[in-house]
């Protein structure tokens, strides 16, 4: 299956929960609602002619106007990769584990958690992976974070 | 008769003689000079000039140099690397089981003061001597293996200088 034939199959099969998104030529993108993520990552799965069943990247990111939660998947059966965003604006940030689809999940929406801070329902071993046993600082990827003993690069002009 | 004569500083002949004199404490300081064993402790990029210098051009094995997996045989921490907040505690929990005489040697710019990542880090711990003490620093990102050897050299005569007092101090 080519991308433009990906493109076309999706369009027809899951055309009203995935939005497509500008993605150059990398890989397809598309928005996905959070209500919608568990029940389009599951048929993606299942799908005779995709069978998504990896999950290679779960990455969060900070636009400074809402966060974003992009997974990579891929199908090792039929060559194919794709991936989906989720955008959740800052006051409502929480997503639900995708654990239970891709076991993989679960060291990145660890990190994911608690680096931005992006609350993770019916994650199983929600505790802090990277960052310090005791850490109480806040959350380090956020833009608008600062701490104490943080030291900023000097302005250069 | 010929090697005790090289060696004044240790051991002396008396005249006409088969008395040889020294100190314990000479003794004592040859031998840990010339058998430091170090921990393996490699955590970023200057691991890789670590393992270059225990390799077959640089031979650390000349010095008595030899790598130890486990802190309880090691005289010395070699901290090649950057260490993170996280990792801070288990370094010094690895410095506390090793036995006295103990030595360290922070090696490159990352355990000297937070090396490249002193700007806009939260994650670095900027400088080991915040948490374990340091005898001898060798800058560098990463600095040669000359300049480790060197470093190391110098260990040595820090170590030859010691008196026995000084642990009895401690
Ligand atoms: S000092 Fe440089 S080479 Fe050494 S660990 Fe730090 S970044 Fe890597």
């Amino acid at each position: 299956m080519t991308k433009e034939e990906l493109a076309a199959y999706i369009q027809e099969k899951y055309g009203e929960k995935l939005t497509p998104l500008e993605s150059g030529r990398y890989d397809l993108l598309y928005e996905v609602s959070k209500d919608n993520l568990l029940d389009v990552a599951q048929s993606l799965k299942d799908d005779e002619n995709l069978q998504f069943d990896f999950l290679c990247n779960l990455l969060g990111a900070d636009t400074k106007e809402h966060f974003e939660v992009i997974y990579n998947i891929a199908s090792i059966y039929k060559n194919l990769r794709l991936d989906l965003k989720v955008i959740l604006p800052y006051d409502a940030a929480e997503i639900e584990s995708v654990q239970k689809i891709w076991p993989a999940a679960n060291w990145y929406e660890r990190e994911m958690w608690e680096m931005y801070g992006i609350e993770v329902k019916n994650h199983n071993d929600l505790k802090l992976l990277l960052l310090p046993d005791d850490w109480d600082q806040g959350f380090p990827m956020r833009k608008d974070w600062d701490a104490p003993d943080f030291v900023r690069l000097p302005e250069v002009d | 008769m010929g090697l005790i004569k090289k060696l004044p500083v240790y051991a002396e002949s008396m005249p006409g003689g088969s008395l040889v004199l020294t100190s314990v404490e000479a003794i004592l300081n040859h031998g840990r000079s010339k058998s430091l064993w170090y921990l393996l402790f490699g955590t970023a990029c200057c691991a890789i000039e670590l393992m270059c210098t225990g390799a077959s051009r640089y031979d650390f094995d000349r010095l008595g140099m030899i790598f130890r997996p486990t802190p309880r045989q090691a005289d010395l921490i070699i901290a090649a690397g950057t260490i993170t907040k996280k990792m801070a505690p288990r370094l010094r929990r690895l410095y506390d089981q090793m036995a006295e005489p103990r030595y360290v040697i922070a090696m490159g710019g990352c355990t000297i003061k937070g090396g490249p990542f002193y700007y806009d880090s939260y994650a670095v711990e900027k400088g080991i001597d915040h948490i374990i003490p340091v005898d001898i620093y060798i800058p560098g990102c990463p600095p040669r293996p000359e300049s480790l050897l060197e470093g190391c050299i110098h260990l040595q005569e820090k170590i030859r200088k010691e008196r026995l007092r000084d642990w009895q101090e401690k």
